[in-house]
């Protein structure tokens, strides 16, 4: 029937400029995760002053206060830049998901309504016919929309996405910078204040300050890790997105087979539809 | 290009980190060789912090840098998240409205009944779809 091969063609043009892999991108928008060190240290950042403020005086201590007036008021644009491409990552997933371009519950609703309307003169095996065809149609349709709006965000987002990424690992590098002078001031004052605590007086005070110093060093090795996994993880997810955009298009022959089978199934489905609808 | 002017504020606060390393190195081989008494010490090590504060305060004006080079890219970002639900919305409101003609079959069977509890119902939901068409519910 002629109906039937314009139907075919019509769907594999659509389903050959639509296809992407939305497997691969659900799967990447969900590592966003892997950024909250990020949050973390940007905090840890903020608070340096606080941490070392017993340890300094004079000079130091008013040079330090003011750093401290300029990182409080750095931090909201600071934390912004995560949750730009948090919410990037975030729309990512949604939009390639399973809900975003689901017609089916609405065109279910729509096929009980035309049934139950008695003077529409369509005999509800019919309706079923019509109502199989279209929602197929549908499915193709919407799935092909989705995947070429999928396909779009990433490839033109690619470009940003790198920029603020090398982005927040240049500030991680700073947030590991400012706490490696800290961790040196802060140990460094013990240090010195130790060395000339010998004297038989001060006995307890050394006691009680090499405690201290060891507490210390253990702390600052805890947060030196967190910098670590932070880097680690902006550069999976820079590699992730930089594969999504080189991969976005290319399904693999297996996959691709897969859709196609699936399309030749559905043609077949619409094909028996129409001589079901067409009999009455 | 931020970042490479933000590269060159940290390269220079590195050097400034360098010195207050090596001033500490020098200040603990002079106290365990005697060489220094305690105020003197002190001394040394504030000078030796003051370049750590320093230093510090550079990092700040690097990450400033980088915060701002990143705005476009921001922007860029965002534009893209608004055309995602701009297009998922889109979607949203084609079920809606075939939502709408499903429920105004109903009224219309409902109608053709004639049953006064059917129809209140039918009519009902008609308003609750052209409410969430047109953005009110």
């Amino acid at each position: 029937m002629i109906t039937s091969r314009l139907l075919a063609a019509v769907s594999l043009s659509l389903v050959l400029t639509g296809c992407a892999n939305l497997q691969d991108v659900r799967d990447f928008a969900g590592e966003s995760a892997k950024l909250s060190a990020y949050t973390e240290l940007t905090t840890r950042f903020r608070d340096t002053y606080q941490r070392e403020q017993p340890y300094l005086s004079g000079p130091v201590e008013q040079q330090a206060q003011a750093n401290d007036k300029r990182r409080r008021d750095a931090y909201p644009d600071l934390l912004k830049i995560h949750h730009g491409v948090a919410l990037y990552m975030q729309t990512l997933a949604t939009l390639a998901g399973d809900d975003a371009f689901d017609l089916s519950p609405a065109m279910d609703s729509l096929t009980s309504g035309i049934k139950a309307y008695p003077e529409g003169g369509i005999d509800s095996r019919q309706v079923d016919a019509y109502a199989s065809m279209a929602r197929i149609v549908a499915k193709w349709m919407t799935s092909a929309a989705q995947e070429k709006a999928v396909r779009e965000m990433v490839m033109e987002g690619d470009p940003s996405v790198q920029a603020i990424l090398d982005g927040m690992a240049a500030l991680v590098s700073y947030y590991r910078k400012t706490n490696d002078n800290e961790r040196k001031a802060v140990l460094g004052f013990l240090e010195v204040e130790l060395a000339f605590a010998g004297a038989p007086k001060d006995k307890l005070l050394a006691a009680l300050g090499k405690a201290h110093l060891q507490a210390k060093i253990r702390e600052y090795q805890v947060a030196d890790a967190r910098y670590g996994e932070a880097e680690a993880g902006i550069a999976s997810i820079k590699e992730g997105h930089k594969a999504l955009a080189r991969n976005v298009d290319n399904l693999s022959s297996a996959e691709a087979k897969a859709q196609i089978k699936k399309l030749t199934k559905d043609i077949k489905a619409i094909r028996s539809n129409l001589q079901a609808a067409s009999a009455y | 290009m931020a970042l490479a002017n933000a590269t060159q504020i940290v390269d220079f606060a590195d050097a400034l980190t360098r010195s207050a390393d090596s001033i500490h190195d020098r200040l603990l081989t002079a106290i365990r060789n005697n060489e220094v008494d305690h105020p003197t010490a002190q001394m040394i090590f504030q000078d030796e912090s003051i370049l750590r504060q320093r230093a510090n305060g550079l990092y700040i004006d690097a990450a400033s840098c980088v915060v701002a080079g990143l705005d476009e890219a921001q922007k860029s970002v965002i534009d893209l998240v608004d055309t995602a639900n701009a297009r998922m919305r889109k979607i949203k409101e084609m079920a809606q409205l075939i939502d709408l003609v499903a429920d105004l079959l109903l009224l219309a069977t409902a109608t053709y009944a004639a049953k006064p509890r059917p129809i209140i119902a039918a009519l009902k939901e008609v308003r609750r779809d052209v409410e969430a068409l047109t953005g009110k519910a």
